[in-house]
């Protein structure tokens, strides 16, 4: 329970929202059994006068039952409508929170979520939380005080019937849905978990669906899939029947508690201590209260499915980031890059780099070539502050440890070994929200050697480039990549196979372009091929998993 | 096509049994709760006007219990079979449309995955509503007022016409906000799931983000598209739960109105304690049904929403498999009217193109294909590609190498012209035997969250040790491996993290290897390696092309120039073929 509620923490701007909707919902389900009790004790009364022939003074009766049922229609519509309202601006709170959260992490931190898990987290789980207020909090918080507030009415008339009355809503809300929700514990979690594992195994197959046909393993992973619903299906039908227990727990209550009070207040009658007309009050009274708290057990059920998605959102919120934003950052004073006994491990405990050392003059540039896996690309991620290192890393004589990601991006840009293109047009794509001149972005796009493929586009830079750039082919997303980078206008540039997927023609206007344009900044290029080599005034080899510069 | 509702209630019609016992059940139980009623009212007359004491209304609260035990139980075994039909549809559907989306996939629904994740997983969650509530929900609305109206005309038909009069207005008035709902619902399923796709891009993209200090505004954008999500689910809510409303107005009014005439009724003498107490605890019980049912009209309008982008994806296929039929059908009847001796061909299904033990032989006859969009795609394309041949296939980015090779993957249909595979058509050809005798490394090789054992074993799950040690010494990873504490059995990440560019698409061509297939295609199969790994690679491809046909897609001279032709594609259409020297030499 303190789970749920601290979830909640990002959101607690929204408590008005949250208490209002809950005070609505009470004062509807206080109209509600006022409505059957008073009903039952107007026509019980009316009744009696009519069968002793006297008169009696409805007036007063007959507004308050109609009064009381306007209350009850209106004011649901409005509970409706601010319980949803709290849960979409809590929802939009969390979102938000999530995502500032997730930015030191990654990438080392978010590695470990396989992308479907991720995606689950970020979709399935979050939404989740839209009930948490909703259907969890809100209804829990408006039946305890339905169950208080019921007693303290019935009170008013027998102890023993309020206490029969009190006891009977406290099982049926509480204990009968406590017990269910202790029965659906472990089914709930495994029916989360088991959604999560369908989940990634549907983003893969799909992903790589293509592949799987022509591997001839789709029906090998489709049957995969197919036992995985299965047991979701089977472990819903499960947590399904827990709920039919409950719910059939209530009916049987309500109408026990009817049979109870008829038991205790009778004699009561008799002995004139209440009237007849107060016992159909009672007893009308009673069976609307078990209808308010029914929602109680709904409530009580949905906390497992959400502590799940909760844990698995706290899981992601606060793992500690790879490496910490420094207390008292450092400033770097010119352009050089100085790598002194760097070590870099991944978690998966493979060294990417030993004790590795090179060193980069200001307005330096330099190519670092090697065999594949000798570490070239983590030498990137190292510098751009990604992973955290052993060692000593100085970027224009600052230690990289000690300054912030604004220092950094204001000093260093980069085309990573796998840039993403977010789904989006291709300028904005380019510029990320940056401004610059149209003039500026015309000389970027020559750069980069994108200008002659845009001027062909029918939409030219408004041209959508898809889901993670699947509209447009590997060697226009790597120059995007390219313009991005050129974009910042950054001291430091980091490039990673700038080229890769060109063919020699543009490769060679590229390597030219950007020779001329890189005049004064510090580069370091990773590559294997030989026409980037072009871009160097130096170049450096590394070996698998060692430093060794020749 | 169908409309969505008419598929959703094929679908419910395997689970008929399931259903009718829901319904079956909550018809007793309303006949329950009228008993009941008619037990409470009988002790109220006689406790309250007769004048009895607790002794001789024993028996009817004894009554009283056991109805109310039977009623516990109904109401378990309704809801038991509500939910057991639903999980039966759930599993069906969910099946039918995961396997047909493999299928699809091929047409080309490339940048999709999310939406369509969300709706083989949430989406089909939102038919359970649909079956387990809005149907039993549907016919007990039609069935349990007429009984209980039925009940409470003899006691009181002043009330029976206060019900008769309110109970019509509550569907009519619901159909009309229930029908601009509607739209407004459809539109909201759109957004939610892009505004989950939003936030999902921006996180895998967090890291180039960073990089261009750029993660803090997107903060700030996530916050904006929340808040109109919020808005506009809010401007569908305050219209549906208009309906609600309605409903509850209807019912609460009509039940304060009854409870009025009845008390006056009572004033007058005219009507017992007991009949009017009986109306007066059935008249909630009258409305409920079609409140019930004014409550899973969303249900209903969920269902129909996933319903509508389930419907069409599997309804897609079907026409394209039927299509296919057809046109096998076609062909068959005009091969039987030119020639009788082709008849032996029709006693199989679909034609088989290519042996098993034979590298095929391809001929492209003016194949044109196009995407959906303006870019990409291939115009007129004619060109042979000899059995058991290497073919580097070149070209400037964009000029349409991936598509000319899905095409001769079978990945995409030519939109004209036809690809001969051992002198047959592809169209006319069993796809699935074609399959088996195919291998293809894309530019990006597709590595599940497994061991490397796993991702090895996709294509050929019965290789032994020895096969895939071969394999793997073939592309040179074997020393790599054997590196890794876990060996084989090391967990891949996403997207294969964990093992660097060069390894995995090393990697993938060792899948390939351990699938023995006879045509071959890769797709930049040396990029992203270093000479030395490159020359191991190629020296593997060497080994590999005895008895196969290769199509190698590069811009790599060293690769170029171990091939025997090279086809070179210019802006999709075929701008020469020539052997690499010619075209090495030509580049320089």
């Amino acid at each position: 329970m303190r789970e749920l509620l601290r979830i909640l923490q990002p959101a607690k701007s929204q408590r008005i929202w949250m208490l209002g909707g809950i005070l609505l919902g009470v004062a509807v389900i206080s109209a509600n059994t006022l409505l059957m009790a008073l009903s039952g004790w107007f026509i019980a009364s009316m009744a009696v006068a009519g069968a002793a022939k006297v008169s009696f003074n409805f007036f007063f009766a007959s507004a308050t039952i109609r009064a009381l049922a306007i209350l009850r229609t209106v004011g649901r519509y409005g509970e409706r409508l601010v319980t949803h309202e709290a849960a979409f601006r809590i929802l939009a709170d969390l979102r938000v929170w999530l995502f500032k959260r997730l930015i030191p992490l990654a990438p080392a931190g978010l590695e470990r979520y396989a992308g479907g898990d991720l995606a689950g987290r970020l979709r399935a789980d979050l939404d989740s939380l839209e009930s948490l207020y909703l259907r969890i909090l809100a209804p829990l918080l408006t039946g305890l005080a339905t169950i208080v507030l019921a007693a303290l009415f019935a009170s008013l008339w027998s102890r023993s019937a309020a206490a029969a009355l009190l006891g009977l809503l406290m099982v049926s809300g509480l204990a009968l849905p406590l017990w269910g929700l202790r029965m659906a514990r472990e089914p709930g979690r495994q029916s989360a978990q088991t959604a999560g594992e369908l989940r990634s195994q549907v983003t893969q197959g799909l992903q790589g669906a293509e592949e799987l046909l022509l591997l001839g393993a789709a029906e090998q992973h489709a049957n995969r899939v197919d036992q995985l619903s299965q047991r979701l299906v089977r472990q819903q039908v499960r947590l399904g029947s827990i709920n039919s227990l409950t719910l059939s727990g209530v009916t049987l209550l309500t109408g026990l508690c009817l049979a109870l009070l008829c038991l205790l207040l009778i004699p009561e009658v008799r002995q004139q201590q209440i009237s007849g007309p107060q016992l159909v009050m009672l007893l009308l009274f009673s069976a609307a209260c078990f209808e308010a708290v029914g929602p109680l057990a709904l409530s009580l059920q949905l906390i497992p499915a959400a502590a799940e998605s909760i844990r698995r959102i706290q899981e992601l919120a606060t793992a500690a980031p790879p490496l910490a934003d420094p207390l008292e950052p450092q400033v770097a004073t010119d352009r050089s890059i100085v790598l002194n006994q760097v070590s870099l491990a991944y978690a998966t405990g493979t060294t990417a780099l030993d004790r590795f050392s090179l060193e980069i003059a200001a307005g330096e540039r330099v190519a670092v070539i090697g065999p594949s896996g000798s570490g070239k690309s983590s030498l990137i991620e190292l510098l751009l502050r990604f992973r955290p290192y052993q060692g000593s890393v100085r970027i224009g004589g600052a230690e990289l440890r000690e300054l912030t990601p604004d220092q950094l991006s204001q000093l260093v840009a980069a085309v990573p070994q796998q840039p993403h293109l977010f789904n989006s047009s291709i300028r904005d794509n380019i510029l990320l929200g940056r401004e610059i001149s149209a003039a500026d972005l015309a000389a970027v796009l020559s750069d980069s050697g994108l200008d002659q493929w845009i001027t062909n586009l029918p939409q030219g830079l408004d041209t959508q480039v898809g889901e993670t750039g699947g509209g447009i082919s590997g060697g226009e997303a790597r120059r995007i990549a390219l313009a991005r980078a050129l974009v910042s206008n950054t001291p430091i540039l980091l490039l990673d196979e700038p080229t890769e997927g060109l063919d020699g023609a543009t490769e060679q206007i590229v390597v030219e372009r950007l020779s001329r344009r890189l005049q004064g900044t510090t580069l370091l290029v990773v590559t294997h091929r030989p026409a980037c080599l072009a871009l160097a005034e130096r170049v450096v080899r590394i070996d698998v998993a060692q430093g060794g510069t020749v | 096509m169908i409309s969505p509702e008419v598929w959703l209630r094929q679908q419910a019609r395997s689970v008929t049994g399931k259903l009718t016992a829901a319904v079956g059940w909550s018809l007793t139980v309303g006949l329950l709760i009228i008993i009941q009623a008619w037990l409470l009212a009988t002790v109220c007359q006689q406790v309250v006007l007769d004048g009895l004491g607790l002794a001789p209304v024993l028996p009817l609260l004894g009554w009283l219990t056991c109805v109310v035990l039977l009623r516990a139980v109904c109401v378990y075994l309704s809801e038991e079979a509500a939910i057991n039909a639903a999980a039966q549809v759930k599993q069906q559907v969910r099946t039918q449309l995961y396997q047909r989306l493999l299928q699809l996939k091929p047409g080309g629904r490339a940048g999709e995955t999310g939406p369509l994740t969300e709706l083989v997983t949430t989406g089909v969650e939102g038919l359970e509503a649909y079956i387990a509530r809005f149907l039993p929900q549907m016919v007990l609305a039609g069935l349990l007022p007429l009984v209980m109206l039925i009940v409470v005309l003899p006691s009181e038909w002043r009330s029976s016409l206060v019900l008769i009069f309110s109970a019509p207005f509550i569907p009519l008035l619901m159909v009309l906000v229930g029908k601009g709902t509607e739209t407004l619902n459809r539109r909201q399923f759109g957004l939610l799931s892009r505004l989950g796709g939003h936030l999902l891009d921006l996180v895998q993209g967090l890291p180039d983000l960073k990089i261009f200090g750029a993660a803090r505004r997107e903060a700030g954008l996530v916050a904006v598209a929340s808040e109109q999500y919020r808005n506009a689910t809010m401007k569908v809510l305050r219209v549906a739960f208009l309906s609600a409303f309605t409903l509850e107005f209807f019912s609460t009014v009509g039940t304060a109105v009854i409870a009025v005439v009845i008390g006056f009724r009572l004033l007058a003498g005219d009507l017992s304690l007991l009949d009017g107490l009986f109306v007066l605890l059935l008249a909630p019980e009258f409305y409920l049904p079609l409140r019930n049912l004014g409550l899973s009209y969303h249900s209903r309008m969920n269902g129909i929403a996933a319903a509508e982008r389930i419907l069409p994806l599997v309804d897609e296929c079907k026409k394209t498999c039927n299509a296919e039929t057809q046109r096998y059908r076609d062909d068959l009847e005009t091969d039987q009217k030119q020639t009788s001796t082709k008849l032996s061909f029709s006693v199989a299904p679909l034609l088989r193109v290519s042996e098993a033990d034979h590298a095929p032989e391809l001929i492209c006859e003016s194949v044109s294909f196009r995407y959906g969009g303006e870019r990409g795609g291939v115009q007129d394309i004619s060109l042979t590609i000899t059995s058991g041949s290497m073919v580097a296939l070149v070209g400037a980015s964009g000029s349409g190498k991936s598509t000319l090779a899905r095409l001769l993957l079978g990945l995409a249909q030519p939109a004209s012209g036809r690809i001969l595979v051992n002198g047959m058509d592809l169209r006319d050809s069993d796809q699935q035997q074609w399959r088996t005798t195919l291998a293809w490394v894309p530019q990006q090789p597709f590595f599940f969250t497994a061991s490397i054992r796993d991702n090895l074993l996709l294509g050929c799950p019965s290789a032994d040790q020895q096969a895939i040690r071969q394999a793997l010494e073939q592309v040179g990873l074997q020393t790599v491996l054997q590196g890794l504490p876990d060996g084989l059995d090391t967990l891949l990440g996403d997207q294969g993290a964990g093992l660097s560019g060069g390894e995995l698409r090393r990697l993938a061509l060792a899948r390939v290897l351990l699938r023995d297939a006879r045509l071959v295609v890769l797709d930049e199969p040396t990029a992203g390696l270093d000479a030395a790994n490159e020359q191991l690679v190629l020296e593997s491809l060497g080994r590999l092309a005895a008895g196969r046909t290769l199509l190698i897609i590069s811009h790599r001279e060293q690769t170029i120039s171990h091939c025997q032709q090279v086809i070179e594609l210019a802006a999709g259409r075929l701008e020469r073929i020539c052997t690499p020297r010619e075209f090495l030499g030509w580049q320089r």
